[in-house]
């Protein structure tokens, strides 16, 4: 099932953020954030259930997002904290308090004589006493969840001053089948894994699903012309074309920051380079030159540079060029091959996958070469991709019996998680925030 | 402790190499031994894919770890397709490369073309028309040693 994601009108715009929401709060700790059930001013029908049972369902939600990330620790929703209409923006700070709560959401679902609802959602500073953040959006009552991750995410930045992750989402390779023979499908999902999708059937190989940045669009290899080849796939339609109408073998595809091109790996004959390319046809236009083999190019947040990676020296390392391809510059210069290396959204980071005697391993390092750090121990990790946060990453992880999984790893130090998918998974890509 | 006292036990119970080869006579009980199975007709690629395999000795050729370069029984081989092709020029074939497991994921597919690639030059070389070999790189898609596959296409 896709259906077409429209963009959530914003109702209360007017309502502005205060300047000292995006204020970090301070992450030592995970941070106590209460979730009572949303209210509703009268419960009405809608196609979706009534706006009661609506505003329980979307509180249930927010906690389940809150809970997958590891700076805050959710209070979950409990029938006997329901409160009323009136309270929603007049909080009994006292109660929260005694409970250890930090932050607390509150929040509406009121029915709209147009058919659909109006979610009114509010993020207070406990200890404070006062508002921090509030937003409403205007839904239809059957995209209610596109508004609580909405929501979700305005108490996320409250907490860390970093995007929310929630109304995001992941698309990968779901894998089936023995080792030898795998099927492989184009999967997308929300974030927390639910609306969960294929767009390609599996009579052909795919590989490295990459969307783009409002998750509208997807790059991805297939073999459906009997090569590896970039193509392209609405996620709306399922429409699909190639990105370059030639014979080369390309791959290795990733969306600039606005979405309008994209930078992949061509072969001509057996030298490998990066390419760019406008999304809507054009010649490509070459970037590097070198005889190695030079792949896995990824923009910069500010569209003016790109790290990729290079055996030009004899081992895979990473590297980093203007978007033009001029003023390359390596990058990396420990132990063992660098690869697949990942821009993060606040541009602090490139993640890559190490290659070394331990096996493949997840790391972390500065565009400028310095503050390296590997953050998985291995052995079977590979291809990081960031949340819009630029405080999480999703991998692939090998699971022993020749099967993968797909992970999520905090900068913060803490233990990878399994992100669950109804089978094996592969070449996580994570969106950023849609509209 | 019980499963390595049999395992012992399993290994002291196998005969010898020497042993093995001095099989006793087997004689076929009932009034007739079954018809030997005929084996299938070949027509058409299959019988074009049959006889290439037997006159080039093998449609695979392996490659060191992380290399493009082939050793000499590799060559042999590439020899022996190069003899049959140049002698079937209507043949055309698709040459796959494969990567090792432990590669990345796209770094395995530019791995994988470049093996094809060493092949398709190396078979060119031998006097096969460029025309008849195309390639392509299956990653690390298919796991096994680090190789490179000569299929016949048409």
């Amino acid at each position: 099932m896709t259906y077409a994601r429209l963009p959530l009108a914003l109702g209360l715009a007017a309502l502005a953020l205060p300047a000292h929401a995006q204020q970090p709060a301070g992450t030592a700790a995970a941070s106590v954030v209460a979730i009572p059930p949303l209210s509703t001013p009268s419960d009405t029908p809608t196609p979706a259930g009534g706006t009661l049972s609506l505003a329980w369902e979307a509180s249930k939600t927010i906690a389940q997002d809150l809970r997958t990330t590891s700076e805050i620790m959710p209070l979950p929703p409990a029938q006997k904290d329901y409160y009323s209409y009136p309270e929603v923006t007049a909080p009994t700070f006292s109660k929260w308090r005694s409970v250890g709560a930090k932050m607390l959401v509150t929040g509406f679902i009121q029915a709209r004589e147009d058919g659909r609802v109006t979610f009114g959602c509010y993020v207070y500073d406990v200890g404070k006493g006062r508002e921090v953040a509030r937003k409403g959006f205007v839904v239809a009552p059957e995209e209610w969840s596109r508004a609580a991750h909405k929501c979700s995410g305005l108490a996320y930045t409250a907490v860390t001053g970093a995007p929310g992750i929630f109304d995001t989402r992941i698309a990968y390779v779901a894998e089936s089948g023995a080792a030898s023979a795998r099927v492989k499908r184009i999967a997308i999902m929300d974030s927390d894994g639910t609306n969960h999708a294929y767009l390609t059937a599996g009579e052909t190989m795919v590989l490295t699903p990459r969307l783009s940045p409002k998750a509208s669009r997807l790059a991805f290899v297939s073999l459906a012309g009997g090569k590896p080849q970039v193509r392209l796939i609405e996620v709306a339609s399922g429409a699909q074309r190639p990105l370059v109408a030639n014979d080369a073998i390309s791959f290795a595809p990733r969306f600039s920051p606005d979405g309008t091109r994209i930078v992949f790996s061509m072969m001509l004959g057996e030298n490998c380079d990066i390419y760019v390319a406008g999304v809507d046809g054009g010649a490509p236009q070459r970037l590097t030159t070198s005889p190695g083999i030079d792949t896995d190019p990824s923009f910069s947040p500010d569209g003016k540079s790109i790290a990729f990676e290079s055996d030009r020296s004899g081992s895979q390392q990473l590297y980093v060029m203007n978007a033009d391809g001029s003023n390359e510059r390596r990058v990396t210069f420990g132990g063992g091959a660098y690869a697949s290396p990942a821009w993060s959204p606040d541009g602090e980071w490139i993640a890559f996958t190490r290659r070394g005697a331990d096996g493949r391993r997840i790391g972390i390092i500065k565009p400028d070469g310095s503050g390296e750090r590997l953050l998985t121990a291995g052995p079977g990790d590979e291809g990081p991709s960031w949340a819009a946060s630029s405080r999480e990453l999703i991998f692939q992880r090998a699971e022993g019996t020749g099967s993968s999984g797909l992970y999520r790893i905090s900068l913060d130090g803490s233990e990878a998680r399994n992100v669950v998918i109804p089978q094996g998974g592969s070449d996580p890509d994570w969106s950023g925030v849609m509209d | 402790m019980r499963k390595a006292f049999l395992l012992l036990l399993a290994i002291a119970m196998t005969p010898p190499a020497a042993a093995q080869r001095r099989l006793p006579v087997i004689i076929p009980l009932g009034r007739s031994s079954p018809q030997p199975a005929q084996p299938p007709e070949l027509t058409g690629i299959d019988a074009l894919r049959a006889d290439f395999l037997v006159h080039s000795g093998a449609d695979t050729v392996y490659f060191g770890t992380g290399s493009a370069i082939l050793g000499a029984p590799a060559q042999a081989t590439l020899q022996a397709q190069a003899t049959w092709l140049r002698l079937h020029p209507e043949v055309v074939v698709r040459v796959e490369g494969h990567a090792e497991p432990s590669e990345t994921r796209d770094h395995a597919l530019a791995i994988g073309a470049r093996r094809a690639e060493q092949v398709r030059n190396d078979l060119v070389l031998l006097g096969v028309r460029a025309a008849q070999i195309g390639t392509m790189s299956w990653g690390k898609e298919r796991p096994g040693p680090p190789r490179a596959v000569t299929i016949l296409v048409r």
